[in-house]
């Protein structure tokens, strides 16, 4: 039953990072585009992926497969973004300034979350936070990133339109989902490890 | 956690600054209305611009982006591709009588290339309009945006940036142009 289990999951898994990517990457719009426009629109894609599986690896005993896929997200982003600037750097700008469309507002809010939530992650040792603040903000900060992440690809047209709004809904969904339940399961364990005198990192 | 109901408000106050921010904005950038059609093309009318020289039509302002990726005299040419158009009317804003024989400028991202490589100049007819065909657009930066420019000195510069929907056949861009000074 565990190996059905692992099965599932698996395939799961490799269809959250399969899917929106191919279907950004075999749509229409990128028939004969430029290499920094296919870039940028598989580092997107495999961002919404990420984005969406990180909670799923929190919920887990070995936080730093998260760690490394919170750093990966925050890179593909990185590149996303830096793909875009080599693409057309005026629009680039252009996107960023306050007279940006609101899917580039929603894709900068997101980024700095991203930032500010790799941070936390990165030094909540040397951060002077209680568990439960830091847990708080590191959720807040990762729903700001999937909401307005997922909100921004919705909004852009061309890459993951029509049967790819609903797969990028249905991920969004996913990971909103995924934060509370990650910290159910961490809360649950911390409780066992408690009762067995075990401490969860 | 001593003091919750303090991250509470802080993040209350943080979702709140970001609810305004998204909600500021303007869906397709500030000022850039959407101006595709689809169906049958119209042919746009100068409306009851014979009438009365006092009459006065809102000139066109530029609008933030209207800018992007312009290149100077861009080429005289009859098309730039096939499968989209470009038209509109334009007229002065004293009287709102129709412009003949005015260059006006236009780029956009097609099939076939960046807004860089799909630049052109085209002059008004008689009543005052423009055409071009082109290429259909791509939505290069997330939404297909066209850009239509004039600057030959007579009139006030005007440089706009407007969006279309990915299955319209043409943009309707007029122009109502001001003297200078």
């Amino acid at each position: 039953m565990a190996d059905f289990r692992t099965v599932a999951l698996g395939a799961a898994t490799v269809a959250v990072i399969a899917v929106p990517v191919t279907l950004a990457l075999t749509d229409r719009h990128l028939a004969d585009a430029s290499a920094a426009l296919v870039l940028s629109t598989a580092a997107g894609g495999l961002a919404v992926s990420a984005l969406v599986l990180q909670p799923l690896l929190a919920r887990g005993r070995r936080i730093a497969r998260h760690q490394i896929l919170g750093t990966v997200a925050f890179v593909l982003v990185l590149v996303h973004v830096g793909a875009l600037f080599a693409e057309s750097p005026g629009d680039a700008w252009f996107a960023l300034s306050p007279d940006g469309p609101t899917r580039a507002r929603m894709a900068l809010i997101a980024t700095i979350a991203l930032f500010g939530a790799v941070t936390l992650g990165a030094l909540r040792s040397r951060l002077s936070l209680g568990g439960g603040t830091w847990r708080v903000l590191h959720a807040y900060l990762a729903a700001v990133v999937i909401a307005l992440g997922i909100g921004h690809a919705v909004l852009t047209d061309g890459a993951l339109d029509d049967a790819g709004t609903t797969v990028l809904i249905a991920l969004g969904a996913l990971g909103l989902l995924g934060i509370p339940a990650a910290h159910a399961a961490r809360s649950r364990r911390a409780r066992r490890g408690q009762s067995s005198g075990v401490s969860i990192p | 956690m001593r003091r919750p109901w303090l991250l509470g408000l802080l993040l209350a106050l943080v979702t709140a600054g970001i609810v305004a921010l998204v909600a500021g904005s303007e869906t397709s950038g500030t000022g850039a209305e959407n101006v595709g059609e689809s169906g049958p093309e119209r042919v746009a009318t100068p409306a009851s611009a014979e009438r009365g020289r006092e009459r006065r039509c809102e000139a066109t302002q530029s609008n933030p982006g209207g800018t992007n990726n312009y290149i100077p005299d861009a080429p005289e040419r009859d098309s730039l591709g096939s499968g989209f158009v470009i038209t509109g009317l334009v007229r002065s804003a004293d009287g709102c009588r129709p412009l003949k024989d005015i260059r006006v400028q236009v780029w956009l991202a097609t099939e076939t290339g960046g807004e860089q490589d799909n630049r052109a100049s085209v002059r008004t007819d008689a009543d005052g309009r423009y055409r071009i065909e082109t290429a259909p657009t791509i939505p290069q930066f997330g939404e297909p945006n066209i850009h239509v420019g004039y600057d030959d000195g007579r009139y006030r510069d005007v440089f706009i940036r407007r969006v279309v929907d990915l299955d319209d056949a043409r943009a309707v861009v007029g122009l109502t142009l001001a003297r200078r000074g």
